[in-house]
């Protein structure tokens, strides 16, 4: 049974793992202690086994995932290319945040992971139950976006001088 | 075991769940009933829920100030339906005890006799049998009142249970959605939320159409019957009509009708003993005894704007299920479960169409998952 002074002296948001997981993704970059606990409570924990697919190539995709702890390997199960080794803090599929593209890559848990996914279907509610909210982090996404492609053409760039 | 002999035994599992939950439905039915309209009107209040919330940042405050708005306004409705609908009925048995109401029917009938074709005549009883077949038919009547009267009790309970429900989903919906995606196998989960997310979105937007369109269906019928009043009609309870007919629009074909009945038994109780409504004509040229044709036109121009012009733009392609499907969900509802059935047909099919088409995405895309 929980005393009741830790209700009263309730901590910061970084003694929850799925809060302090989400604190550290930029798309939700800027938001109060408030506005984290709305993510929060619309997020989904999931735990994955050893080898098990977040999701695999071509698959439709729905939201993005963060890693509170485990690692994750994104990989093309066709050349078994590894693009990126993702661990704790890390997140991936937010492309899929804004359209129903297939999905470019297979993500594959490397150990037992704890995931917690943020989907469509979540942001859309959360639009439409608190604008503001939702205008930051399409805001925050489109910043993410912004930078992956800056960083692409640099890489381009480099690449054909 | 290969892989057929799992399939009859995962087939032979289905079945005979499926039999058993067949065979305790029974006992589960009302129980089902109030979750049933609970969801609805969950899907119904949620929108306004959220958004109040947003402005004063408390749920439970917000649900408790849209449900009891809602309650508060639907006991005012009732009351003075009830206050006005006694008045009426009161007015209307003293008619019936004085000698007017027997020439009304006497005159009714040789109205009738004269209007149809000789040989129809004679399937028309004669007066003296009308005022005592009519007279027997309001015994009946009231008699069936008592026994719905005797239903009330139950019909409480069940009301009141299904607010409770309602109020329950609504503080905690979100929550409970979220409990419910837990049970999702990871390889489901996507597929899973767009599931959920499209049966929330198919019913949320063919209830607020529906809804939208009984409002304009109310409206209009308000409009038609006050016209009609200027042309003395001499109908009263326009506005309870029209709300009863805007909530009968909310059963497909069948409702338009059911709304009629109110306005033609109000017209019938306060023009009985009237000659001019006796004689009436429609347009100078049909004849409308009691202004019943009237109503009839009238409705009929309020379901014709109704269906080509309001519905279309509110509901639209909200279900997008055929015409023919729609008539034969209705009356598999109905047959089912009678009115009710009716009301949660087409809904109903909405979302079947909804799990079909993902299941249908699932066994296309099942190497994706």
């Amino acid at each position: 049974m929980k005393a009741i002074w830790e209700n009263i002296f309730r901590k910061g948001p970084t003694d929850d793992p799925i809060l302090y997981a989400i604190h550290q993704v930029p798309i939700f970059e800027h938001l109060n202690g408030k506005e984290l606990n709305e993510i929060a409570r619309l997020t989904h924990e999931r735990t994955y086994k050893i080898g098990e697919s977040i999701f695999k190539k071509l698959a439709p995709g729905e939201g993005m995932y963060v890693i509170i702890h485990g690692s994750v390997s994104i990989k093309d199960p066709d050349t078994d290319m590894v693009f990126a080794q993702l661990k704790s803090g890390d997140f991936f599929g937010e492309l899929a945040l804004l359209d129903e593209e297939p999905r470019s890559a297979t993500a594959e848990a490397l150990e037992p992971s704890k995931l917690i996914g943020f989907f469509r279907t979540d942001l859309l509610t959360l639009m439409h139950r608190s604008p503001e909210l939702g205008n930051k982090i399409l805001i925050n996404l489109s910043r993410v976006l912004g930078e992956r492609l800056r960083q692409t053409n640099t890489a381009l760039a480099e690449k054909s001088s | 075991m290969n892989d057929s002999s799992l399939k009859i035994y995962r087939l032979l599992l289905f079945v005979l769940i499926g039999g058993l939950a067949w065979a305790v439905l029974p006992f589960f039915a009302s129980v089902l009933v109030m979750l049933i309209f609970s969801f609805l009107f969950t899907t119904i209040f949620l929108p306004s829920v959220d958004s109040l919330e947003r402005k004063i940042h408390s749920r439970s405050l917000s649900v408790i100030v849209i449900i009891g708005g809602t309650i508060v306004g639907f006991i005012w409705f009732l009351g003075s339906f009830a206050t006005n609908i006694g008045a009426q009925i009161k007015q209307f048995s003293t008619k019936i005890q004085q000698d007017d109401f027997a020439l009304s029917l006497e005159g009714l009938s040789n109205k009738v006799q004269s209007i149809l074709p000789s040989f129809l005549t004679n399937l028309i009883p004669e007066s003296d049998e009308i005022i005592e077949r009519s007279q027997e038919s309001l015994s009946g009547l009231f008699q069936n009142m008592l026994s719905l009267l005797s239903a009330t009790g139950s019909l409480f309970f069940i009301a009141v249970m299904t607010l409770i429900f309602t109020i329950i989903l609504l503080v905690e919906y979100h929550d409970f959605k979220r409990t419910l995606v837990r049970f999702i196998p990871n390889k489901y989960l996507e597929v899973g939320l767009r599931l959920i997310y499209n049966i929330e979105q198919q019913i949320s937007k063919y209830l607020r159409g529906q809804l939208m369109a009984a409002g304009s269906v109310a409206l209009l019928s308000i409009i038609g019957l006050f016209i009609l009043n200027q042309f003395g009609a001499n109908m009263t309870l326009i506005v309870f009509i029209g709300v009863i007919a805007g909530f009968a629009n909310l059963i497909p074909m069948v409702g338009p009708f059911v709304g009629m009945v109110p306005a033609i038994l109000v017209a019938l109780m306060n023009n009985l003993g009237s000659d001019m409504a006796l004689t009436h004509q429609l347009f100078g040229l049909i004849p409308s005894p009691f202004y019943v044709l009237d109503i009839i036109f009238m409705f009929i121009i309020v379901q014709q704007i109704d269906n080509n012009l309001i519905t279309p733009i509110l509901v639209g392609e909200s279900v997008g299920l055929h015409p023919m499907i729609v008539m034969i969900v209705l009356l598999i509802g109905g047959t089912l479960m009678g009115p009710l059935g009716m009301l949660f047909a087409v809904p109903a099919a909405g979302v079947l169409k909804v799990i079909l088409h993902e299941i249908n995405f699932i066994s296309k895309n099942s190497h994706l998952l």
